[in-house]
This record gives C-alpha cells, sequence and structure tokens, in this order.
C-alpha cells in the first residue's frame, strides 16, 4: 500500500494525457504523418485552463457545474481500479457498483449540461449517448460478477488481480473483450463515435461540449482522457500475467500493456470505418454476449474450485 | 397499556375527519386534519416507538360481537417500521395540499371533504399496520381503496377524470376480490379470521399454501401496481392531484408490499420456487416499468410508471430474501430482506418529491405535458433543483438515498453465495438487469429534467407564473433533506428497518451488521463525493457569475427557434425503437414526398400501455361476443328463460354437491 500511493497518484496524473497523445501518434502513423508530439493533449489542457470561459445565454448554473462534475466523478472512480500496476488507492467491498454508478453521474451531469444550452444538436449528442450507455450498463456488472465468482474476492482490485483467477485465460479474453467494447463506447472513440469530428452525422460525445470552453472543456477532454487510461488499465491489469505479484515487473508490464491496448485502440480507429448508428447496438450486444459467456466460465469455474 | 394509547389515533383521526368535514372554512378544515394527524403522530410513535428501538412487539384484543369474536392489534417491529414513516409522510402532503389546492379554494371550492379523506387515508394506515384480523384488515384496505379514490376525483367535473377514477376502483377491487378469496380459502382451513390462525396452517408446506401465497401475491401487486398489473396506475397518477399521486405512489400503495411482509412473517420458511417466482417477477416488473417511463410525455405518467419499477426492485430484494432463507442462509436473506425494506422507504422519499415539484410545475405553467414545456429552471429554481434531486436519487445515483438500497441489493446478487452455479448465474443477471433499470432510469430523469427545466421555452401559449407557496416548499424541503440524509448517513435508515428485520427467525444482530457493512464504506465514498461536488459547485457559481455570455452556438445555423429543440419523444426515440416489441408505438404521419413539398408534412407519435390495449381489447371481444350470443337467444321465449334456469340449476348442482 505505501508503495502503491505515489505509483497510483503519478500514473493518474501523468499517463492518461500521455496516452491520448500516444493513439494520436498511432492514428498519424498509420495515415503515414508523423503527427503532433506526444504530449500534445497536456499542451492543449494547459492552453484551455488558462483561457477564460464563455457561457451561452440560455444556460443555468448546471452548465457551468456539469464538466467539474464528470471530472471529479472520473476521478473518484479512478481510485478504485489498481494503475499501472499497483493496488488501487481505495477498495471496499463491491466498488465497482459504486465505480459503474459514479460515472454514471458524470454522464449524467454532461448530458443535462448539453440540454441546457438548448441546443438540438446538443440533444442529439446528449440522447444517443443515454441510449448507448443505457444498453452498456449491465457489460460491467456481468463482467465484475464473473471475476468475482471466479476469485472468490469482493472488490475490483481483487478481483482484478486475485491469484485465485489462475489461469482462466479463456475468461480473461472474454473479460477484455467487453471491456474493450465498454471503453470504446465510453470515451468516444470508433467504431462507435469518432472523437476527433463533432459534425452531424457522427455526433454522440463530441457534440455534447461543444458549447463547453476555458478550463470547462479542459475538465472534459482530462475526464475523458482519464476514462481511456482506466479503461485500458483495466484490461492491461486482466492480460498481465504478473498482476498478482505487484512487483516492478507487473508495473512495467502493466504500462507496455496498457500502451498495448492504446495502440490497437488507434489501429481499429486507423482501419475501421465509424458503425451507422442503427448498429450501434448490435455492436454492445457483441459485449453483453462476451460478458455473458465470462459470467458463465466464471460460475462454473468457480464450481470445479471446492 | 401503549397500545391503547396507541388505538387512541383512531378516533382521534375519525373525529378529526368529521370536524374538517363540517367546518366552513378551508383553512379551518387543513388545520383541523394537520392537528389530529400531528396528534395521531405523537399516539402512534408513543405506542410503536419501544418496538422501534428494539422492544418487542405489544399486543391488545378487544372482545367483539360475532362474526368477529375478537380483533387482535399487535404492532411489531414491521408495522413500526411502516408506521413510522407513512404518517409524518402523509402529515407533509396534507400541508401540500394546503398549498397546491390553493387556487381552487380562491374559487369557492370547498376542501373539507379532501382533508377529512386524508385524515381517513392516515387512519387506514393505523389499521393495516396494526390489526391482526383479516377482516378489519379489509376494512381498513377498503377504507384506503375508497378514501384514495375519492381523492384521484378532485376535479370530477372532467370527463377524462372520472373515468381514470373508476378504471382504479375497479382494478383496486378485483385486487381486493382476490384478497377475500385468499382469506376464505385461509377461513375455511383454520375456522378462523385470527391471522395467528393463519400462520400455523402456513407454516405447514400443502397445495393450499402455494395457492394462498399466489393469490395474496396477485392481491397485493394489484394494490403496489406490478407489472402487468399497473395499468391502472398511470391514468390514476395523471389525473390525481399532485399530493394525491406522491400519497398513493410512495405511502398507500406501501400498503401491498406490507401486507406481502406480513404474510412472509406468518409463513415461515417459504419454498424455493416462491423466490425465484418474487425475483422474476420484481425483475419484470422494474423492467417493464422503467421502460415505459422513457417514452411518457406526461410528467406525472412518467413518475407512475417509476413506482412500478421501484416496487419491482423492492420486490426483487425480497425474492432474494425469499431466496437466502430457503437455502439457510441468512446473511443473504437479510441482505435481500433489508434491499427492499429500504427501497420502500427511499422510494417514499425520493416519488413524493419527485410528485410535489412535478405539482409546482402544474400550478405555475398550467400542465405537465413535457412537449410543451421548457426553460423552467429559470422561473422556477427552487422548484427544479428539488426535481432534479428526486430524479437523481430515483435512478441510484450517488450520493443520495436510491443507490444505497440498490447498492444492498448489488451486494447480494453479486455475492456467489448461491448454492448452485446456475443459480448464481441467475441472481448476476439479476443484478444486470437492475444495472440497465438504473441507466434506463438515468435516461428518463435527464430527459423529463432536461426537456421540461432546461433549455428554452418550447411553446409560447404557455403563461408560467410564479414559484410555488411555502406549504408546497417545505414538504418539498423536508424530503429533499430526507433524501440526501438517507444517502449520506443510510444507518439512520438502517436503524429504523433494524427491528423489522430482527422478526425474521434467522435474524441476529451480528449477521445483520455483517452483511450490511459494505454500507459503512459507501457511505463514506457518498459524503466525499458530495463535499467534492458541493466545493466545486460553489466554486463554479462563483466563478461563473462574471463570466462572458453569448448565444448557444449553433454550428453556423443561425436561425434557431425555440421549437427546434430536442424534444422529448426524440430524446427517447432511438431507445424506444430498440424496445419496440414491448413498447408498441402508434405513428401518424403525413411526410412531404415530392422533390420541393408545398404543404408542410407532420409526425406524430404516441406510445399506449400495451396491457391496457390489450385489457381493453379482451373486454370488446367479449362483449361483442356476448352480444353476439344474445342475439342469437329468441327475443321472448320461454324456451330461453327455461334454458336459462335448468342451465342455473345444474351449475348449482354440480358446485354444491358434484365438487366435494
Amino acid at each position: 500500500m505505501s508503495a502503491s500511493l505515489p505509483l497510483n497518484l503519478l500514473s493518474l496524473l501523468l499517463l492518461p494525457l500521455l496516452l491520448s497523445g500516444w493513439i494520436q501518434r498511432v492514428k498519424a502513423l498509420w495515415s503515414g504523418r508523423r503527427g503532433p508530439p506526444l504530449l500534445q493533449p497536456a499542451y492543449d489542457v494547459a492552453r484551455l485552463l488558462r483561457k477564460s470561459p464563455v457561457y451561452s445565454r440560455t444556460t443555468t448554473p448546471l452548465f457551468r457545474i456539469g464538466p467539474w462534475c464528470l471530472l471529479a466523478t472520473t476521478l473518484g472512480s479512478a481510485a478504485l481500479v489498481p494503475l499501472c500496476g499497483s493496488r488501487s488507492l481505495a477498495s471496499f467491498p463491491f466498488d465497482f457498483v459504486w465505480f459503474a454508478y459514479a460515472w454514471g453521474l458524470g454522464r449524467v451531469a454532461l448530458m443535462l449540461a448539453a440540454l441546457d444550452t438548448g441546443s438540438s444538436f446538443q440533444g442529439m449528442g446528449s440522447a444517443r449517448e443515454a441510449t448507448f450507455s443505457t444498453l452498456l450498463e449491465p457489460v460491467l456488472f456481468l463482467v465484475a460478477a464473473a471475476l468475482c465468482l471466479k476469485s472468490g474476492a469482493h472488490t475490483f482490485d481483487g478481483a482484478l488481480r486475485s491469484e485465485l483467477l489462475g489461469g482462466a485465460w479463456l475468461l480473461r479474453a472474454c473479460a477484455v473483450l467487453a471491456l474493450a467494447v465498454m471503453l470504446q463506447v465510453e470515451s468516444a472513440r470508433m467504431p462507435v463515435d469518432d472523437p476527433s469530428t463533432h459534425l452531424e452525422l457522427t455526433m454522440v460525445h463530441e457534440v455534447m461540449v461543444l458549447d463547453h470552453s476555458g478550463p470547462d472543456l479542459a475538465a472534459v477532454q482530462l475526464a475523458s482522457a482519464i476514462k481511456l487510461f482506466v479503461g485500458s488499465s483495466l484490461m492491461a491489469t486482466l492480460l498481465n500475467p504478473w498482476a498478482a505479484s505487484g512487483g516492478p515487473w507487473a508495473a512495467g508490464a502493466q504500462l507496455l500493456l496498457s500502451f498495448a491496448v492504446a495502440t490497437a485502440v488507434g489501429t481499429v480507429e486507423s482501419l475501421v470505418a465509424r458503425l451507422k448508428l442503427r448498429l450501434v447496438p448490435s455492436y454492445i450486444a457483441l459485449a453483453l454476449a462476451s460478458g455473458s459467456v465470462a459470467l458463465l466460465l466464471g460460475a462454473w469455474g468457480a464450481a470445479a474450485v471446492p | 397499556m401503549s397500545l391503547s394509547i396507541f388505538l387512541l389515533a383512531v378516533p382521534l383521526l375519525a373525529l378529526g375527519a368529521v370536524l374538517a368535514l363540517v367546518s366552513r372554512s378551508n383553512r379551518a378544515s387543513a388545520a383541523i386534519a394537520l392537528a389530529t394527524q400531528a396528534g395521531a403522530i405523537a399516539l402512534v410513535l408513543a405506542g410503536a416507538g419501544r418496538c422501534l428501538l428494539g422492544g418487542g412487539a405489544q399486543e391488545l384484543s378487544w372482545p367483539w360481537p360475532p362474526p368477529i369474536n375478537t380483533i387482535a392489534f399487535r404492532v411489531d417491529g414491521l408495522g413500526a417500521f411502516f408506521l413510522a414513516w407513512s404518517l409524518p409522510l402523509t402529515w407533509l402532503g396534507t400541508l401540500y395540499a394546503l398549498g397546491y389546492l390553493r387556487p381552487y379554494f380562491a374559487q369557492g371550492r370547498h376542501g373539507g371533504t379532501h382533508f377529512a379523506l386524508l385524515n381517513l387515508i392516515a387512519l387506514s394506515f393505523v389499521l393495516i399496520y396494526s390489526v391482526q384480523n383479516a377482516l378489519v384488515f379489509l376494512l381498513g384496505w377498503e377504507i384506503a381503496a375508497v378514501a384514495a379514490w375519492l381523492l384521484v376525483i378532485w376535479d370530477y367535473k372532467s370527463q377524462k377524470i372520472r373515468f381514470a377514477g373508476f378504471n382504479y376502483l375497479v382494478s383496486t377491487h378485483v385486487g381486493l376480490f382476490v384478497l377475500v378469496a385468499a382469506f376464505m380459502l385461509l377461513h375455511s382451513k383454520t375456522g378462523s379470521m385470527d391471522f395467528a390462525a393463519f400462520a400455523t396452517f402456513l407454516a405447514r408446506p400443502s397445495p393450499t399454501r402455494g395457492t394462498v401465497f399466489l393469490l395474496l401475491g396477485v392481491a397485493f401487486a394489484l394494490k403496489s401496481a406490478f407489472f402487468p398489473f399497473h395499468s391502472w396506475l398511470p391514468r390514476a397518477h395523471a389525473a390525481a392531484p399532485a399530493h394525491v399521486s406522491a400519497l398513493m405512489s410512495g405511502v398507500i400503495h406501501k400498503a401491498g408490499l406490507f401486507g406481502f411482509l406480513r404474510f412472509t412473517l406468518l409463513m415461515g420458511r417459504p419454498e424455493e420456487w416462491m423466490g425465484w417466482t418474487v425475483l422474476a417477477f420484481g425483475a419484470v416488473s422494474a423492467f417493464s416499468g422503467v421502460l415505459y417511463t422513457s417514452t411518457q410525455r406526461d410528467l406525472k405518467r412518467l413518475l407512475g410508471y417509476s413506482s412500478t419499477e421501484n416496487v419491482g426492485i423492492a420486490a426483487m430484494g425480497f425474492g432474494l430474501g425469499y431466496l437466502g432463507w430457503c437455502w439457510g442462509n441468512a446473511s443473504l436473506a437479510l441482505i435481500g430482506f433489508a434491499g427492499g425494506l429500504l427501497h420502500v422507504f427511499h422510494h417514499a422519499l425520493f416519488k413524493c418529491l419527485s410528485f410535489y415539484a412535478s405539482g409546482a410545475v402544474y400550478q405555475a405553467a398550467h400542465t405537465v405535458d413535457l412537449e410543451r414545456l421548457g426553460g423552467l429552471a429559470r422561473r422556477l429554481p427552487r422548484t427544479a433543483a428539488l426535481f432534479l434531486l428526486g430524479g437523481l436519487a430515483g435512478s441510484a445515483l450517488p450520493p443520495l438515498n436510491g443507490l444505497v438500497s440498490e447498492f444492498i441489493l448489488y451486494t447480494g446478487l453479486l455475492s456467489g453465495q448461491a448454492p448452485a452455479p446456475e443459480a448464481n448465474v441467475v441472481l448476476v443477471i439479476a443484478a444486470a438487469a437492475l444495472a440497465f433499470v438504473g441507466g434506463v432510469s438515468a435516461l428518463s430523469t435527464v430527459r423529463a429534467f432536461g426537456v421540461a427545466f432546461l433549455g428554452t421555452p418550447r411553446d409560447a401559449s404557455v403563461q408560467v407564473g410564479g414559484e410555488a407557496p411555502a406549504a408546497m416548499l417545505v414538504p418539498m424541503l423536508c424530503h429533499a433533506l430526507l433524501v440526501l440524509a438517507g444517502g449520506l448517513f443510510p444507518q439512520l435508515a438502517i436503524e429504523l428497518a433494524r427491528s423489522s428485520l430482527g422478526l425474521f427467525s434467522f435474524a441476529s444482530p451480528e449477521v445483520l451488521a455483517a452483511s450490511l457493512a459494505p454500507v459503512g464504506a459507501l457511505a463514506t465514498a457518498s459524503r466525499l463525493l458530495a463535499a467534492a461536488l458541493l466545493g466545486l459547485g460553489l466554486a463554479c457559481w462563483w466563478k461563473g457569475r462574471a463570466a462572458r455570455r453569448s448565444p448557444t452556438w449553433g454550428c453556423g445555423y443561425t436561425a434557431a427557434t425555440p421549437r427546434m429543440q430536442y424534444t422529448g419523444s426524440s430524446f427517447s426515440e432511438h431507445l424506444a425503437r430498440i424496445f419496440e416489441p414491448y413498447m408498441p408505438v402508434s405513428r401518424r404521419e403525413r411526410l412531404p414526398n415530392e422533390l420541393f413539398p408545398q404543404s408542410s408534412g407532420q409526425l406524430g407519435s404516441h406510445h399506449a400501455d400495451a396491457v391496457e390495449r390489450r385489457i381493453f381489447e379482451v373486454l370488446a371481444r367479449g362483449e361483442d361476443a356476448i352480444s353476439e350470443f344474445a342475439a342469437r337467444i329468441p327475443a321472448h321465449s320461454r324456451f330461453a328463460f327455461a334454458a336459462g334456469l335448468f342451465a342455473v340449476i345444474v351449475l348449482g348442482a354440480v358446485a354444491s354437491g358434484g365438487w366435494p
């Protein structure tokens, strides 16, 4: 616990924006460009923080709170996840329930801020985000329950890193697949959403934040980056064979795996076109299906261990 | 001794009702109702308080002329738990009524009956939650039903409202018949109408026990508006004054769940199929109820469906409790019953708040049609904040009270403590369904609040008046504080429910403390989050006051009008399409088809209740069949009369003799 605290905080502060920069670099390489510096997202956030915001005359104070509520809940829930090979900052039994609902609160705050502007574009983005996240909600529970059943632990940290998880690579693969889809939906990535535009046809997440400016926009971008980092950390922990040991090897492997996940995200984004909106629910159903398979494996796997 | 003090509440409330009825001025009626209800609360708490604090149950029986013989009263932890919040919440509702009905009083309407009926509702609680005799139980049940019906049709001059009231009256009596059938069955087996006699019969497994369980389940499900017995509910909630909707949804119909728990306690250890049935029934109810909330355009109908959802969630808890009991797992059983009971209580707190806030909207704007509202947050900032709080709590978002009870349920469903892997899988799927329900509920809250309160007004013909008077704001504030307190200090509600949980034979304080331990960590997390949000909110509000302002960016389009804002139906259109098999929609559309359309097109969509539509279809078909059959009988023939008489005799003979 003593060593994990600084590591955890440090990685939470430094890595999310770097990881976003890495994805941008991967995408640039795939399209044959050199791409912006790795720290460009960090520069952007720093630049936005220095600016002063402009608010629509239609909005209420809710609009100003929305981005910060999103950031607070994202940071708060990130504390429950083992980041970068360390133990999580905090954990309590069934903390993944809290994790899911804290993310929910942040999302609701952002959706309300979008509706607050009275813009039909932002309303549209808000409605789509609400629909997709609703369908996605059970995935995390299926995956977490599968891991809990298999390992006998009841916390995020314990279930992900448990020695009891043992081999169970099929279970891990299913869980990672489900989490990958979840990551793509939650942090607005291809093939569900296009993070680089906010034009009508691609609008889900980006269009909700059209009216945010200055530090508020910085908060939204930072929160998205943290969500991405948390999601890739979850997957990296599951894929990391040394996760349970918690030594420097584990941290190194974890870091590499996180960047591998980010590379995968950037590659998918470069090679795959965005899905039609109508098809997104079916794509989410894929996550539900693989989460259910993981659940079955977890339940019967646990039964085999007396 | 203290139970006779307790029962003094009954004549006090009755006296208050009579006085409220005969008093000339509305203010005096309200004052009498409030004063007698406050007195009744004091008496009830004096009598039942000891139970809540961990004392034993108190009993009293009165001799009574036949056929009742004796009326036994018994206040135990369960009754005390329900009484402890039902009566104070009814009092707050009565206070709200004073503010809400003011425009009617200003037109010279006499409100004495209304306040008298509210008193009778309180009286019915005292009876239902304490009596041990089936006949008196039915009496209290009927008082509540008829009083609620009369309260619903306050605006009786509108045909629509009379129809909604009649619909409710019929449905609630169908439930009553089923309940009477269950009691008759029990009476035929025990020869008594006493709950104690029922208990000895129900404790032994027998086929009749299962039948009684199902009959009681249906009767209580009709009372609490479970899917598919909910069809009366959206109509009644939309028609009734806001405080009546609030009390019906939050308090009165909780009697159904109370009845269920009362008979669970009488029945003792259930069978496993009962647990699965209750769990599945609750999950289906939560799932269907919440899907319907996403498409409603009437704010109060929306909240009505949300009641169906929330009683479903509570029933999932009870189902889990049944299963834990069957499997001999005290911890799991306690988690289930605790989650269910707390959800019943928490739902009463946040749902009344939402209904009260929607009443404030109605009073200001004279409509609760989402598609006609918009931008209310600027005109009614207090109502907006209160409505949002209620909605967020209803979506089980932290740091409010709704999450506490759902969290407890999750700890049971995801614990992996079922004896077989199949059972564990089913429990996890129930948890995933609960997560989905939470997601849709958040969508509905965002939709209802965002469309009605945010953005700009959609309909220029809606004139929005001022903020609600103090008599309406005070009850809302009380509820809001309780909702917050329930989220930040969940131990308080657990303490309140402790004595009722202690009634279960398997319960022990140590197991209870151990099973609910995760709630403490949840509370800490909620407090931290609340502190962070409070700090951030204040900072944002403070810094944002002086910020630069400009119009909303229209993505380059400069002629945007308020009518172009996203509407409620467009907000939920995508979800509704995915679930169209469950939520049939009727579309009326005239789309422009030429290349250069000359006339404007139009599109309207309406989501009817699938169950209600089916009921009406079946009824209509039955009516057709009867009239067709009747048309075939020769108009005035002695033969028809003789045939009818013969049929009656044969049927009578079969019913009396042929059936052992």
